[in-house]
């Protein structure tokens, strides 16, 4: 998605465990859902 | 993993957008309530964030925070640099912003929540940075013009958007070219149903 929106340098970081203990852990577990944090550039 | 399996949902994105205002004005006004997310001061240490400088934020500069990782994890910014916060709620993320880029910098947040938006410029008051300003406005329409910024950063918005390919074209309008998208964004590892995708209950719950 970032590469087709014209992007490019893309980096993913690790996944966080955002939703662990809260309400909304049980639906984040079932579909694996994570924080992540990702990086990109605009071509100069 | 997957951040764009929602791009081609047709939900009603007005529906959506109101939604989503409902909730985050929940989050400003309550931000200890019942959320099904954690938020303020522990998420931003669960989330890795620095201690000491989140320790010398005012409660109402933290306990609104409900990101979902650090923008900041993959590259910290630079002294001067301008900065565009996408979504930036009650500004804890154009805080570290503003701190990181020092006042020789810039830091606009932009947000659609009223609430948010009081509750972020009244803590730039308190703390009296000058540098960081917040902003009325949709990330498919930043009030921002072309090339302004260095950086721009978001937290945890990109996912409760519907027409993702907009925002980021959005985003890639006001960067300068070379300018970096530093955003945490939530993605799903096992594909989430389209019965459930086109639920609109479910993209804040």
């Amino acid at each position: 998605m970032l590469a087709q929106a014209g992007f490019v340098d893309v980096e993913v970081g690790s996944p966080v465990d955002t939703f662990g203990g809260a309400s909304g852990e049980a639906k984040a577990r079932l579909f694996e859902v994570f924080g992540y944090p990702f990086l990109a550039r605009k071509p100069a | 993993m997957s951040v764009d399996s929602q791009a081609d949902v047709a939900v009603d994105a007005c529906q959506l957008r109101e939604e989503v205002k409902s909730k985050y004005r929940e989050v400003a006004l309550d931000p200890h309530g019942k959320h099904h997310f954690h938020t303020g001061r522990y998420l931003a240490k669960r989330l890795g964030y620095d201690d000491g400088f989140v320790g010398s934020l005012p409660d109402a500069a933290v306990e609104s925070f409900a990101g979902v990782a650090s923008p900041f994890a993959l590259r910290p910014l630079a002294r001067g640099e301008r900065v565009v916060d996408v979504g930036s709620g009650a500004g804890f993320d154009s805080f570290v912003a503003g701190h990181q880029v020092g006042p020789s910098g810039r830091v606009i947040g932009i947000d659609m929540t009223e609430e948010m938006l009081a509750k972020s410029r009244a803590s730039a008051a308190t703390l009296g940075l000058t540098h960081v300003e917040f902003r009325d406005g949709l990330a498919e329409e930043l009030p921002i013009e072309d090339g302004w910024a260095d950086v721009v950063i978001s937290n945890g918005v990109i996912n409760l958007c519907p027409d993702k390919p907009a925002v980021l074209s959005e985003i890639r309008r006001v960067l300068r070219p070379g300018g970096r998208l530093q955003f945490a964004d939530i993605a799903n590892g096992k594909p989430v149903p389209e019965s459930a995708l086109r639920n609109i209950d479910l993209w804040t719950a």
